[in-house]
């Protein structure tokens, strides 16, 4: 039985909570959003240093199965050699690239593409690399004229490489554009107009050059179709867009949209979402999901319409998240994409900067009503297949850019990582389900019944590898206010309490999280991670090197952030098989486990805690 | 001779129709009888998580008919000549009620259709309803049509609830297409009240929402906070005072 509430979550509930909003809770914000998510972290991680550059290209040669990488100098009291978090990487041998400017990274790219000495069997690695990478330490603008100029638009730069063939050369261009393109496709599409510009323009060059060459004509094909697909994409976008709004917060949900197959969320998709003012009223807007705060700020404005006649013109507005414990974060007017940062019952609010201090949180977030579940009329099974379910569609949804976004936010990333919020939210929702579901329970034997339902169900989610959901259920019954009910604890079967005792010990985090380690290390594809102690990992690993040496970039970090990914990759390449369409009342269980209604004010669950069962004097 | 029925005063999430014995007792004695003895605002969102002592005013109608200037003009006090459309805002200001103060919830709803389960929401806890069409508009009385049937399926019963048809616009004289003959007739056969009003001229508007609160049976909400009351009101109260349980 916990006696308190364990280092894990303590930790994790700062980590996804530091890590998914703008800024610490307590604090006027202040300075860059990297340097705000770099003080969070060093928050909760308290030893830890960045390792000095080292001077020069030389490096020592390692092999994949070390998992002491050079630069990496994380000292942490519970770390110990062999409990390194880096996963074994399954490429063949892999030589460091030394440190180097941006643009002569591009070229050792293109040589290695275009069968050059050096590297060797390396080059899709060093590809990959470079793609997930490549926005941390180069402007997309700046890689499009590199790749343009390489191409040879530009002329007479031909000499410099006098060892490649010309044609060798120009594919190579291809290669790398092509793998671009499809990286990034959905990004260049949210640019609209702007995104074709870079694929027409080589396009062009490449077939004025095809009387020379005429061995490229089939990259240059394919080009055209890139154009095809870039151009066709901007343009339906247009008419179809004005039409849906996705449903992002509570209120809009509607359970037509919740029962399709998630969509991935993209910065140019239309949400509604509500801003408060200090006496609760609200507007409801409608607004891009990557919009800056500025403009949210402007749409509140004209829907309070503030007219010149107002005898006191309002001073500037400040966009500010409450949560539903009333802790206040306020944005800036340059943050960009906040929807998918807050909290799961956390509002927007919209005041006066004087008015900061009076801001409460809405009443439905201070107090509760018991009510009758859902839940009591649910099986396990079900509930868990359609968390898992749920899960993988979350988990699908997220690019692989977006988890080196995530850590590199507030550098060069453009791409909002909004699709990897949304899966920390649902993490953060399920754990207070938990929670929520118990302290609602008014009748003792229910809620010891509720206690075998969800252990029963982390079981089932860790059989389905499903270790996001395993693991929030876990924490959620970890929760102190929920922990604390001695006598609903007692009356669990003893059969229960042992399988609940070894959830716990995987959830341990000492050692460096050794036992999830373990447990994950154990397990084929497809799986899901429990993903804030993987952004973990990436944090640690971003803070612990630099990306740069001056004007060199660091290649050995951007190919341990790409390992990282890699492993992502892994987990989810072999296809889930999921149970066909579900019948009718499985379909009620699938909608209430996508519309879960959750209490996230820990003070009101301790509170309601108490309620069931008074605090002993 | 049937012998007379009980009058129920029905709290919104009470059931309609006969109150059996059970359910009388949950209730606090006062709630089945308006009189002048002091009495909780009660009965009203005993469960909901929205503070019971908020008397909620939902506003319906077709797009572009003028309810978000009605409402700003009533809470602020102003008016745009822009049209911005609404998808659900919510105002808030404090009103007596019986003697101690409440908040008056006004929520301004969109006119399209897009989300009919808030729609319903709205229907369910609002305590009164404005439904607003534009008098240089035929075709938006016509939109108020199953609006209002969806409060009489939702609410059930509506006699005692206050209902306003509003025709607004009214400086609009030249485009006029619903006569007001039109407004009066359709506000007889939905048995609710009617008045035509002007947010740009800001006629009839402060009218139409203590008229609004004037029509509720179940406690005395009034824009007055100072206690005095207009002629009309203590009027009203006056007739309120009656017991009517038989």
């Amino acid at each position: 039985m916990p006696a308190g509430m364990k280092p894990l979550e303590k930790f994790l509930k700062k980590q996804s909570s530091a890590l998914t909003r703008p800024g610490g809770f307590g604090d006027k914000a202040t300075g860059g959003g990297a340097a705000r998510r770099r003080s969070s972290l060093s928050r909760v991680v308290p030893f830890f240093r960045e390792s000095s550059p080292e001077s020069g290209p030389a490096r020592e040669l390692f092999s994949p199965d070390t998992e002491e990488a050079p630069c990496w100098e994380l000292r942490s009291p519970s770390l110990s050699s062999d409990e390194q978090s880096s996963e074994g990487s399954s490429e063949a041998q892999w030589s460091p690239v030394p440190a180097d400017t941006p643009e002569n990274l591009v070229v050792a790219l293109l040589e290695s593409l275009a069968g050059g000495r050096r590297l060797g069997g390396c080059t899709e690695t060093l590809l990959d690399d470079f793609m997930l990478t490549h926005p941390i330490f180069l402007a997309p603008d700046k890689f499009q004229r590199i790749l343009l100029q390489q191409f040879g638009v530009e002329g007479k730069q031909r000499e410099a490489w006098p060892s490649w063939d010309g044609v060798e050369r120009k594919q190579a261009v291809f290669s790398v554009a092509f793998r671009y393109l499809d990286t990034y496709r959905e990004l260049l599409q949210e640019e609209g107009e702007r995104s074709n510009s870079f694929a027409k323009e080589l396009y062009l060059h490449a077939a004025q050059e095809l009387n020379q060459y005429p061995e490229l004509v089939e990259d240059v094909l394919k080009l055209q179709r890139w154009t095809e697909i870039l151009q066709s994409h901007s343009e339906e976008d247009k008419d179809v867009k004005k039409k849906q709004v996705r449903p992002l917060f509570r209120h809009f949900r509607r359970i037509d949209s919740c029962l399709q197959p998630r969509e991935a969320f993209r910065g140019s998709d239309e949400i509604f979402c509500r801003v408060y003012m200090p006496d609760h009223s609200y507007v409801t807007i409608r607004s891009r999901l990557s919009c800056r705060v500025g403009e949210i700020l402007a749409l509140v404005q004209e829907k309070l319409q503030y007219s010149e006649e107002q005898p006191s013109r309002p001073g500037t507005l400040i966009l500010v998240a409450v949560t539903s414990s009333g802790e206040k974060a306020v944005f800036r007017p340059s943050d960009e994409a906040v929807f998918t940062t807050l909290g799961v019952n956390t509002h927007l609010f919209a005041c006066e900067p004087h008015e900061l201090d009076t801001l409460l949180p809405l009443p439905e977030e201070v107090h509760w009503s018991p009510g009758d579940s859902k839940l009591h009329d649910m099986s396990a099974e079900e509930v868990a297949n359609q968390l898992v379910s749920f899960d993988w569609e979350l988990f699908s949804c997220v690019h692989e850019v977006e988890f080196v976004c995530y850590v590199f936010h507030g550098e060069q990333a453009r791409w909002r990582p909004l699709n990897l919020e949304l899966v920390l939210q649902r993490c953060s929702e399920v754990q207070h389900w938990v929670a929520t579901e118990i302290l609602q329970c008014q009748s003792l034997p229910k809620r010891v019944q509720l206690l075998r339902k969800f252990i029963k169900m982390a079981a089932l989610c860790k059989q389905q590898q499903d270790l996001l959901s395993f693991l929030a259920l876990v924490l959620g019954l970890d929760n102190p206010a929920v922990s604390r009910l001695r006598l609903t604890w007692e009356g669990l079967p003893g059969k229960f309490k042992k399988q609940f005792q070894q959830f716990e010990a995987i959830a341990d985090p000492s050692r460096n999280h050794k036992s999830y380690r373990e447990l994950i290390a154990g397990l084929r594809p497809p799986l899901i991670p429990f993903t804030p102690l993987l952004l973990k990992d990436l944090t640690f690993l971003h803070e612990s090197c630099k990306s740069f040496y001056g004007e060199l970039v660091n290649f050995e970090k951007m190919h341990k952030v790409a390992e990282m990914v890699r492993s992502i990759r892994r987990y989810r390449n072999t296809p889930l098989a999921l149970d066909a369409e579900p019948s009718p009342s499985h379909l009620q269980t699938k909608a209430y486990v996508r519309q879960l209604q959750v209490i996230d004010n820990q003070n009101l669950l301790f509170e309601m805690s108490c309620k069931l069962e008074p605090k002993e004097a | 001779m049937h012998p007379p029925t009980r009058i129920i005063r029905t709290a919104h999430d009470a059931p309609v129709g006969r109150v059996t014995e059970r359910q009388r007792a949950r209730w606090p004695r006062h709630d089945l009888c308006v009189s002048r003895r002091k009495q909780q605002c009660c009965g009203l969102g005993g469960t909901m998580p929205e503070q019971s002592n908020d008397y909620r005013v939902v506003v319906f109608g077709a797009g572009g008919v003028g309810k978000s200037s009605l409402v700003i003009r009533f809470v602020k006090g102003t008016f745009l000549e822009s049209y911005i459309p609404t998808i659900e805002d919510t105002y808030r200001q404090v009103i007596s009620c019986d003697k101690s103060i409440c908040t008056l919830q006004i929520t301004d709803t969109t006119g399209s259709h897009q989300f009919p389960a808030m729609q319903r929401l709205s229907i369910s806890k609002g305590h009164a309803f404005i439904l607003v069409y534009s008098i240089t508009s035929r075709q938006s009385l016509e939109e108020l049509k199953p609006i209002f049937e969806q409060i009489c399926q939702i609410k059930g019963d509506v006699e005692n609830i206050p209902i306003m048809l509003v025709g607004n616009k009214c400086d609009e004289a030249q485009n006029r297409e619903v006569q007001t003959s039109d407004g009066e007739a359709m506000s007889k056969r939905w048995k609710c009240a009617f008045m035509e009003t002007s947010a740009k001229t800001n006629h009839n508007v402060k009218e139409l929402f203590q008229e609004l609160l004037n029509l509720e049976k179940r406690r005395c909400v009034s824009l007055q906070i100072d206690g005095k009351k207009s002629k009309q009101q203590k009027q009203a109260e006056k007739l309120k005072n009656k017991c009517v349980l038989m």
